[in-house]
């Protein structure tokens, strides 16, 4: 087969050098298979957006027998959180971006304090290749999503936008059982009612409050959502609830569910 | 025994041992003058005649990717620069793989290649005195049809994924690097913004700011020497603390320092990939978006170490 490149291709491959790019240096840390799929979609990337926060925990106490939110602690974690996405988001807006894909949230302990907090928002800066502004979100700035390259591309191909990252978060002190209480319940099984209660509780408040995000954020639904728990190095009974997700709105022109093509099955023989 | 001698093997005698001095030399005189060690050069220009078998990292599989896009493998190229860092950890590993890529490139001239793929950055895991080494590994082709490039590019992907950039007008180019570090030292004591209460540390924040965004736009400027833009970012970044006596004052310092690592591409905006996309579903048990991205159990995860009965 005769390689048919196109011909900008084919003369760097020659060593010859381009003219200066008038559009400046783009900088992201998506894969080439991600880069390719969000160009495939109409979209190229500007710029590595990031939002960093450092933030000290202030202290809290559960009391001993009781369930309850530690709501100091999930304010500390939602406010850090916020600080560094909007952070980002500012960035993003300073570029010029139409939105952010493949935002990746992580929260780093610092070693030295055990009440320092290190959270950071880092995605990729994305325009429309036409200069299509109707993928921006409700207020006019970059739409924010947690989804890689791939997922961004099939949710277009769904018949939606991403619109915003949202999340919702309750870090809960689960209660202590009574000492004595543990005597009356030998050689039976016995559902601990109070902390099924409070998983139940925990876990209800985080996801309502990433509900609340997206109706703010006037979404139609909220993709890709992940519920999981975690310990941020708190006392053993005090447990984080975290949900987080995409919020998404229908495509401007909605792609009718019988024009979406059904995938292909194939079965790989690799181990 | 010295961490060389072990390439050493058993006493040579004489003849041999002064040849060997001589290659030593050679080498040693070569990368001072920023040319290719002569028998180096041999090999290469013998594997680019045809005189000598060509060599290729590539899998068969790979081989077969590029033999179907005019690609022609000439020989495996590698480069080296071991770096004390007399100066700046972190500003080091810029200068250590610029040296790199620049040795790099200079093989694969030599051997007539338009460009060297699947290009791995390695590091042999030594610790010696503070220094590091920062080495390149690729396979130099050639493309048919196309003569040989003064300027060859050096794209750190595989076969693959190099033929995929190549039809969507994206040229993987090299390697750009940012890093910067900065001091905070703490004076009046609130950098950690200790209370019972909630803040910010706004000065950990702000120092943690500024050496991201220096970091980046150092990438932006060192990308800009082969092309327009990066792709897959390593981020590295570390925070210290330490404390310090000033005048009988406890201060305390903090060091951030962070390092972003990134292929160069040189991209046409507005040319997408030629090939229709199309969902599949494989049926074998692996992962895939379609079935989420988290576990979808994890109450018994202690079977998962076993073998098989």
């Amino acid at each position: 087969m005769t390689l048919n490149l196109p011909v900008h291709a084919q003369e760097r491959l020659k060593g010859l050098r381009s003219s200066v790019h008038s559009s400046g240096v783009f900088t992201s840390d998506f894969s080439v298979n991600e880069f390719l799929l969000v160009r495939k979609a109409g979209f190229e990337p500007i710029g590595l957006c990031v939002g960093t926060c450092v933030y000290h925990v202030g202290i809290q106490y559960g009391s001993w027998s009781k369930n309850q939110e530690m709501d100091v602690l999930s304010k500390a974690m939602y406010h850090a959180r916020e600080l560094a996405m909007t952070r980002m988001r500012a960035e993003a807006t300073a570029m010029g971006a139409d939105g952010i894909v493949g935002v990746k949230l992580t929260i780093k302990r610092l070693e030295w304090d055990e009440h320092l907090l290190e959270f950071i928002a880092i995605g990729t800066g994305v325009v429309h290749g036409e200069g299509h502004k109707g993928f921006r979100a409700h207020d006019g700035g970059p739409f924010t999503s947690d989804l890689s390259g791939q997922d961004f591309w099939s949710l277009l191909h769904a018949g939606y936008r991403p619109v915003e990252m949202v999340m919702g978060s309750c870090v809960y002190h689960v209660a202590h059982r009574g000492v004595l209480s543990g005597f009356g319940t030998v050689g039976r099984n016995v559902e601990l009612e109070n902390f099924t209660a409070a998983m139940y509780e925990a876990r209800e408040i985080a996801v309502e409050r990433m509900q609340v995000e997206a109706a703010a954020a006037k979404a139609e639904g909220v993709v890709g959502v992940d519920i999981h728990e975690g310990s941020h190095g708190w006392q053993t009974h005090v447990i984080e609830f975290f949900a987080i997700g995409t919020a998404v709105l229908p495509l401007e022109q909605e792609i009718a569910p019988e024009k979406i093509a059904d995938p292909i099955m194939v079965l790989s023989v690799n181990d | 025994m010295g961490l060389f001698d072990m390439f050493k093997g058993p006493a040579k005698d004489p003849e041999a041992a002064a040849a060997e001095q001589r290659r030593q030399a050679d080498i040693m005189m070569s990368l001072r003058g920023g040319r290719v060690p002569t028998s180096t050069m041999e090999r290469l220009q013998g594997a680019a005649a045809g005189r000598l078998p060509w060599m290729a990292t590539l899998s068969p599989a790979e081989l077969m990717i590029a033999r179907s896009h005019g690609l022609k493998p000439i020989a495996a190229v590698s480069a080296t620069s071991w770096l004390h860092y007399g100066w700046s950890w972190t500003e080091g590993h810029a200068q250590g793989w610029e040296t790199a890529l620049q040795r790099l490139a200079q093989e694969a001239r030599a051997c007539g290649a338009n460009a060297v793929l699947d290009v791995k950055m390695r590091t042999i895991p030594v610790q010696v005195e503070e220094s590091m080494d920062f080495s390149l590994v690729g396979t130099a082709v050639r493309v048919e049809g196309l003569p040989a490039s003064s300027d060859p590019i050096i794209a750190t992907v595989p076969a693959l994924e190099f033929v995929k950039l190549l039809e969507a007008d994206v040229v993987p180019t090299g390697i750009a690097i940012g890093a910067h570090y900065e001091w905070l030292t703490d004076w009046r004591g609130t950098a950690e913004g200790m209370s019972w209460y909630n803040n910010e540390s706004w000065e950990l924040s702000n120092l943690w700011e500024t050496v991201r965004q220096r970091a980046h736009a150092q990438l932006r400027q060192s990308a800009m020497k082969r092309g327009n833009g990066v792709l897959a970012h390593i981020n590295f970044s570390q925070m210290f603390a330490r404390e310090r006596d000033v005048n009988d004052v406890k201060l305390k310092e903090y060091l951030a320092r962070h390092i972003v690592i990134a292929t160069t591409v040189d991209a046409r905006r507005g040319t997408p990939l030629p090939h229709e996309i199309k969902m599949v579903v494989d049926m074998h048990a692996g992962k895939t978006p379609l079935t989420g991205t988290t576990r979808h159990h994890q109450s018994y995860a202690t079977n998962e170490q076993d073998g098989a009965i």
